[in-house]
């Protein structure tokens, strides 16, 4: 049968018309049924067994050899992605581990400092530094405001299409957080954290793919942004812009939205901001200053706080 | 029987030598591995099939590693990285395969 396709292949020597039938039908070289048909022509008789000419037999050891070294290099090579691997697994936790002992370490040096300057101060002027802290959103606050609480329909993920067409995914996007956060500004709030973030007058509230940052922090669902404000602030609230569409959202995709009062809200304090390229002005109305560094264009405007 | 011995004595010799490959023909070596299987592999059919023909065996060997290895450097040389070497593995894999079945077939009648 060999020996057929042999004398029929031997006419299109060469190239052959369909390579990748020619490839998947027969993957023997060609050269070896040419090879010997032409043999059969000469008389030579064929090697018996498993008998080797020495040219192949020295092809042979080369391919060991061959293998051998591949094998060898890729051995050696293995170790060295592992550790590569791992070592950045270990750095990654050792930097996360850091960063957790830093700001802890920050927290009690940030206490350590008020509590000194206190000290230092003494009477009215620390009293006013904390008013000043409490309001630029630097110092824990406590009070009496709203609370309100967004999170993703149940099953949010597949409901792509379909009904909620036109009012967009069943899911709080960080645009909802914005607008929410803005209309409390408006509505009279003197304080806003969202899920324990406390928003600052550089505070930023920005989507990275599927996650909500605050200030750079990742922030997951159900989300709750507490205000805290004045009586009214309420009702002020639920006529605002952001509480109509985003009850009008919820009625449309089943995400869910409520605003309650709360009291005794307690709000933390900030991390601190690092004015990199901002300086103080220095004069005498500096104390009363120090807001005249800009967020980015998402961030919610502290001065819309209605004092 | 021969041809085994000689295939051990270059994995040994191979193994006993340890000679470290410059960095600049690292990339090339798989590809020539999987050139040398076909050629193996062809070989051993071939001689299955009884015309197993030396010249034949040595030139398809010596062919296949080095036009790899010239298809491997191509594709470095125009950027396509490793498609074309991928192209290589894929033809030679098939042709490894197709092999290995006649083998199979000479060996078991299945």
């Amino acid at each position: 049968m060999i020996d057929d396709r042999g004398q029929g292949r031997r006419g299109a020597k060469g190239f052959t018309s369909d390579f990748l039938t020619e490839l998947f039908g027969d993957p023997l070289d060609p050269g070896y049924t040419d090879a010997a048909s032409q043999r059969e022509k000469t008389g030579r008789v064929p090697r018996s067994g498993w008998s080797v000419g020495p040219v192949s037999l020295v092809v042979i050891v080369l391919l060991g050899f061959l293998f051998a070294v591949a094998y060898r290099q890729t051995v050696a090579a293995e170790p060295g992605r592992a550790q590569a691997r791992s070592g950045l697994v270990a750095q990654i936790q050792q930097r996360q581990g850091e960063t957790d002992a830093l700001s802890t370490r920050a927290e009690e040096l940030r206490d350590e400092v008020n509590r000194q300057r206190e000290a230092a101060l003494g009477g009215s002027q620390a009293a006013r530094l904390r008013e000043l802290e409490a309001s630029t959103g630097l110092g824990r606050v406590t009070g009496d405001g709203v609370v309100v609480e967004l999170a993703d329909a149940p099953g949010g993920q597949d409901a792509l299409g379909g009904a909620t067409a036109g009012a967009g995914p069943a899911q709080v996007i960080y645009l909802d957080l914005q607008s929410v956060a803005n209309d409390l500004w408006g509505a009279g709030a003197e304080a806003i954290a969202i899920n324990g973030q406390r928003l600052t007058s550089t505070s930023t509230i920005r989507s990275a793919g599927q996650a909500i940052l605050v200030d750079f922090r990742p922030v997951t669902g159900p989300y709750e942004v507490s205000a805290i404000g004045p009586d009214g602030m309420r009702q002020r609230y639920e006529a605002s812009g952001s509480a109509l569409t985003m009850r009008q959202v919820a009625k449309v995709t089943g995400l869910s939205f409520a605003v309650r009062d709360a009291d005794d809200l307690a709000l933390p304090a900030a991390p601190e901001p690092r004015l990199r390229y901002a300086e103080p002005a220095v004069s005498s109305s500096a104390s009363s200053g120090g807001d005249e560094s800009s967020g980015s264009g998402a961030s919610p405007s502290p001065s819309g706080g209605g004092r | 029987m021969i041809a085994v011995l000689a295939l051990l004595a270059g994995v040994l010799l191979g193994l006993w030598l340890d000679p470290t490959v410059p960095a600049v023909l690292q990339p090339y070596l798989p590809i020539a591995v999987v050139a040398a299987l076909d050629a193996v592999f062809g070989g051993v059919r071939a001689k299955l099939d009884r015309i197993f023909d030396d010249k034949q065996f040595v030139v398809s060997f010596i062919s296949n590693v080095l036009v790899a290895a010239l298809i491997v450097y191509l594709g470095d040389q125009l950027g396509v990285g490793g498609q074309l070497s991928t192209g290589v593995v894929v033809v030679l894999g098939v042709r490894i395969f197709g092999n290995v079945a006649a083998i199979r077939r000479h060996l078991f009648r299945a």
